[in-house]
């Protein structure tokens, strides 16, 4: 086991080596003069500008830059924003609870509503309940976040006015993670079903079925939780795709998190916090994958075999 | 039954008590559509920024409601017969928020800061300071290498806000701020809000309100709502004491009566066209003309506004010396697409080949909905204008390197540019070589804005200015279109008394009392 | 495991669509048809393409003439979907945007499919060393997300809707990558490919003659889907003013307009969100259609 966890450990290290090469590069291909593009505000004389290439590092070889880089991330050092100047790092540690408390929030309703939904669809498979649940699903895949996000702002919070349309506290975070739990809650209860589907056509299924043992019984002891391993790999990417969510779903109801703040960032062509998000974009999503990998060995023991 | 009505109104009112007491009956919150970018006052130049250091920091001098700068911590000063020495004597007693004395080397800690390794961004606006000398603890001079007429008035901005020395490098300006001004910092959690707590030890000498000394508030809370619409639902709930409220509500707020909307004035503020240059079309005046002609301001304002702000023909805004409607009229482009198709036709343009160019635009404001209507009115005479939405910090970046690409085979562009200034001498900084902007520039003008530095003496000066603002209107470089033009309106709640909009939009929250 | 693969990102999608390509056109048309998701994603899909093409004739107004009626006019007979703050009838901008969605759709999928089918077809063809370099990278970009790489790119190009397209197109590569790669190992493993290749057949002509025809029929489904993918996320990004500029009536920017009047005119919030919902949903459906006339065994699930 702890060969397996050594194993993924380094893949993600491996993703979040390969993002550092991709950030540093990422200044270097914008069009232009980056020195220029971001620091070159009213008022800056070209002296000045050098300066801060020297200041930068900006004026020597790209690998030598990189080289620097890296032992700046070592030391905790994301760089200084080109808005305001503030550390980077500072600004992604305040905002990023905001966003892990969305997105977990976001995963416990998308599990709830998604794999019970699944679940149903596939035991009552072939009736109306199935077909209903499984419209449901493709209609909720196919709503934008934002759309959903607004809909809802509309209704609970300004026709009903039953939610705070946003602040920080507890009862603002309902809508934004009702609308992102919504969404992946239809791509799972898809998932859920047709694992369960799968499940449900295996022998020891059938076998026990046959047997007369109760159908609660076998759901419970059986059925899901061979069903479960499937669906639990899928929660990696899940997680991934609830944190790329947020960013939008974010900006809808204004919520003080990484994404707002990465868009942000992209309108101001702040690189340095681009950077910073790409990177901690990247290890955080690489971090949850190697959780849910390790996750899913203990479920299931062969794949720590493959 | 009148015994269980009293009873249930009484359960409301100890509901609503209960209620009140979640959020201390001494915090205002005031809820802005964004964060400061720095709480340091060398680090940033946006009015989101400034208005915090307005209550962090103090100045040397102060506006009063007119705009005219008078002796705030600076008691006196003097300024020698060469007009190139100032020598200031500081107030006694001015304490820093940590305690430590405020003195003259604080003075000189600041003004060598805003020039040392990482300037500040407005560096320029102090003038050619060349050297801070401390007398005596409450007396310094600084030397200047040329006259500069807009020192004085620089001082009680808060772009010149004093600094303690005591101050920590590494966390300065992100996680710490020592000032003198009426509040301190108690935490800043960046996109969200700034919390600060009233400064016993404020004395005010200064600003233009009554209160002598300390904010009657414990606490100010500067929160960051994104939208409109959300900021209005807060203000309404009582969760929020001040914000802009969204533009389209506000004839109904004003009907309703329950919230009082406060619209700031003189607040310096210009919305103006301006140019590329270098490069065609826009090198041609004509078709910089054409620009102006058809426009039509006062619509676009109207619809969008609706009445809360003003045409501005001025390059400078109104309170700011020099300005005068009449005056700039006589100088500017009255809505006149006919004369517009002329001057296009004139250069080769016409129905079958339109004027092809990209409008920047800066976010915010409902700018963006204006650009959209000067959009549909220049395409009305045949200019094509594609639009670019960015933020203020790139759209300066982005003029500037347009301007000085003067090779390029891409069309030049123009851009609805916004300048707040509390004195002409924003022309200099514009539009001296090489500029801000790096954009129209000749000897000519170069030699009448620095007689609008070097004259002191006021009615010289208006003429020094005005025949600036003439020179630049006639040859269509920069054209006033509506002034103020961002975050000017505010809507208060009905328990709140006391806040004042002080000129150049300073919040002044030391009067402030909330009832209840 | 699973080959129920709605939205591509989920589940594995990798897994190829059974190879039962070759079937008669004729036939797959029928097959499609009878399904009826594949029907009524085909009848959305048909309606998209002719509001598109027949937008300058069927629509009642200029989408762009500003004051073509009031100011925020509630729905009525002359503005069936009312007008905006501008004035605009939104149902003229709906049927134009619906140029701009189809465009958002070609441009983006076309950019991802052609260079996802080609790293895949190399990745999977060459082996080895190279191969495993070029999966290990791809994989390592999927799992940034393509909303974290269609931000990287917007901040490299700048703004606007048509790098909104291309970035959306390059964020979607490893993806299509992953899905060729995938059919491709399958398709090596077959006897016909090992005929060929003993029969001395050349590099090219395994890759092209042998290996893509068998890859098409996967990417048909992939592809559809990746439409729906696109679309939701281009209004995405023109949502939060990264993608359309005005005037440009884009959906998605449209709905980004609406939020500072949605209590006082809903109609500019839900007319554009059902549009682009309901033409994501038709893709969706036609995604799944596909798959199923393509290959039979799923349509009993």
């Amino acid at each position: 086991m702890t060969r397996f966890i050594a194993q993924r450990l380094l893949a993600a290290l491996v993703t979040v080596w390969i993002a550092t090469i991709a950030v540093t590069l990422l200044v270097h291909v914008v069009p232009g003069d980056p020195v220029r593009i971001m620091y070159g505000s009213f008022q800056t004389t070209p002296e000045e500008l050098e300066a801060i290439r020297v200041r930068l590092g900006l004026d020597q070889p790209i690998w030598i830059q990189y080289a620097k880089y890296l032992g700046r991330l070592l030391q905790g050092d994301l760089g200084r924003s080109i808005v305001g100047d503030q550390p980077v790092l500072d600004i992604l540690l305040v905002r990023f609870p905001m966003t892990l408390a969305l997105a977990m929030a976001s995963l416990v309703i998308a599990v709830a509503v998604g794999m019970s939904l699944g679940f149903l669809a596939a035991y009552k498979r072939g009736t109306w309940v199935d077909a209903g649940a499984m419209i449901l699903a493709i209609v909720g895949v196919s709503m934008p976040h934002f759309w959903l996000g607004l809909l809802l702002l509309f209704l609970f919070a300004l026709t009903l006015q039953w939610l705070p349309v946003a602040g920080g506290d507890w009862m603002s975070l309902i809508l934004p993670a009702l609308t992102l739990g919504l969404a992946n809650a239809a791509v799972l209860a898809r998932m859920t079903r047709s694992a369960m589907i799968d499940i449900f056509d295996q022998d020891f299924v059938r076998t026990a079925r046959a047997k007369g043992l109760s159908q609660t019984l076998v759901l419970y002891r059986h059925a899901l939780r061979s069903g479960l391993v499937p669906i639990v790999a899928m929660l990696g990417l899940q997680f991934a795709y609830l944190m790329g969510g947020a960013i939008v779903v974010e900006n809808v109801f204004a919520w003080n998190g990484v994404g707002r703040f990465a868009i942000e960032a992209v309108f101001a062509r702040d690189y340095p916090l681009i950077q910073g998000f790409i990177l901690f974009f990247a290890t955080v999503v690489a971090l949850a994958s190697v959780i849910v990998d390790v996750a899913y060995a203990f479920l299931d023991p062969r794949i720590r075999y493959s | 039954m009148v015994s269980i009505k009293a009873g249930l109104r009484g359960g409301a009112l100890a509901a609503a008590l209960a209620a009140g007491g979640a959020a201390q009956a001494a915090d205002l919150v005031w809820a802005r559509y964004g964060d400061a970018d720095s709480l340091d006052p060398h680090r940033a130049t946006s009015t989101l920024s400034m208005q915090v250091w307005d209550q962090i920091y103090d100045t040397l001098l102060a506006f009063d409601m007119e705009g005219t700068p008078g002796p705030n911590m600076a008691e006196s000063w003097e300024v020698s017969d060469d007009g190139l020495t100032y020598t200031f004597k500081l107030a006694e007693g001015i304490k820093c928020h940590d305690g430590s004395d405020f003195t003259a080397q604080d003075v000189k800690f600041t003004i060598d800061r805003a020039f040392g390794d990482a300037p500040s961004l407005t560096k320029t606006s102090w003038g050619p300071i060349t050297e801070v000398t401390v007398e005596d603890p409450l007396t310094f001079t600084v030397a200047m290498s040329s006259k500069f007429g807009a020192f004085i008035p620089f001082l009680a901005d808060s772009f010149s806000s004093m600094i303690c020395d005591t101050n920590t490098a590494g966390t300065f300006g992100s996680s710490t701020a020592i000032g003198t001004g009426p509040f301190k910092l108690v935490e800043w959690v960046k996109g969200d809000q700034v919390t600060l707590e009233a400064n016993a030890d404020f004395v005010n000498r200064g600003d233009p309100v009554e209160n002598p000394g300390a904010p009657y508030i414990d606490r100010l809370i500067i929160r960051t709502v994104p939208e409109a619409q959300t900021r209005l639902a807060a203000l309404t709930t009582g969760e929020v004491h001040i914000a802009e409220p969204p533009f389209d509500d506000v004839a109904a707020i004003q009907e309703e009566g329950e919230l009082e909307i406060m619209v700031a004035e003189n607040t310096g503020q210009d919305v103006f066209w301006e140019f590329t240059t270098s490069r065609p079309p826009f090198d041609d005046i004509r078709a910089r003309q054409a620009v102006a002609y058809a426009t039509d301001p006062q619509m676009a304002i109207d619809i969008i506004y609706g009445g809360l702000t003003n045409r501005e023909w001025c390059p400078v805004a109104r309170g700011v010396f020099g300005n005068d409607q009449a005056f700039c009229k006589r100088y500017g482009y009255p809505y006149d697409p006919e004369k517009a198709q002329a001057l296009l036709a004139e250069m080769g343009y016409g129905p079958d080949k339109p004027l092809e160019t990209t409008m920047f635009v800066w976010t915010g404001g409902n700018r963006h909905k204006l650009a959209e209507i000067f959009q549909a009115q220049l395409a009305q005479v045949g200019i094509q204008a594609g639009i670019e939405i960015m933020d203020i910090g790139t759209m300066n970046a982005r003029v500037k390197a347009q301007n000085e690409d003067s090779t390029s085979e891409e069309p030049g562009t123009f851009d609805m540019m916004t300048w707040s200034w509390y004195d002409p001498d924003i022309l200099y900084q514009l539009w001296h070589s090489p500029g801000a902007y790096s954009g129209f520039q000749n000897a000519e003008l170069d030699a009448m804005l620095e007689e609008t530095r070097t004259t002191i003496e006021p009615e010289a000066r208006l003429e020094k200015v005005q025949a600036v603002i003439r020179y630049l209107m006639e040859n269509a470089v920069h054209i006033g279109l509506y002034s103020p033009g961002w975050e000017w309106v505010f809507a208060v709640r009905p328990e709140v008394s006391g806040f004042k909009v002080g000129p150049f939009l300073h919040p002044i929250f030391t009067d402030v009392k909330i009832e209840g | 495991m699973t080959t129920e693969t709605l939205d591509p990102r989920s589940a594995d999608a990798d897994a190829p669509v059974a190879a039962s390509a070759r079937r008669k056109p004729r036939s797959f048309l029928a097959a499609l048809l009878r399904s009826p998701s594949g029907l009524i994603g085909l009848v959305i899909v048909g309606l998209l393409v002719v509001c598109a093409l027949t937008a300058p004739v069927i629509a009642p107004h200029d989408p762009l003439r500003m004051a073509a009626g009031p100011r925020l006019q509630p729905p009525t007979w002359d503005y069936w979907m009312g007008t905006d703050d501008f004035g605009r009838d939104v149902l003229s901008r709906i049927l134009y945007g619906a140029q701009l969605t189809l465009q958002i759709g070609v441009i983006a999928v076309g950019i991802s499919l052609t260079c996802g089918l080609l790293l895949g077809l190399v990745a999977g063809y060459s082996s080895g060393w190279t191969e495993r370099v070029l999966m290990r990278l791809v994989d390592v970009l999927f799992s940034f997300t393509e909303i974290v790489i269609a931000l990287a790119c917007l901040a490299i190009f700048g703004v606007g809707l048509t790098n909104a397209m291309i970035a959306i197109g390059i964020a979607s590569i490893p993806f299509y990558a992953r899905v060729t790669h995938s059919v491709v190992l399958v398709e090596k493993g077959k006897p016909y490919f090992e005929a060929a290749t003993a029969a001395g057949a050349g590099h090219l002509r395994l890759i092209f003659v042998h290996l893509l025809p068998n890859v098409v029929p996967t990417l048909i489904v992939v592809g559809t889907l990746g439409v729906s993918t696109a679309v939701l996320a281009a209004a995405g990004l023109s949502f939060l003013g990264l993608g359309a500029q005005p005037p440009e009536p884009e959906w998605g920017f449209m709905l980004s307009a609406s939020r500072d009047l949605i209590s006082r005119a809903p109609w500019m919030m839900i007319f554009p969100g059902l549009a682009i919902a309901v033409t994501v949903l038709g893709f969706n459906l036609l995604g799944d259609g596909v798959r199923e006339a393509l290959d039979p065994r799923q349509r009993q699930r």
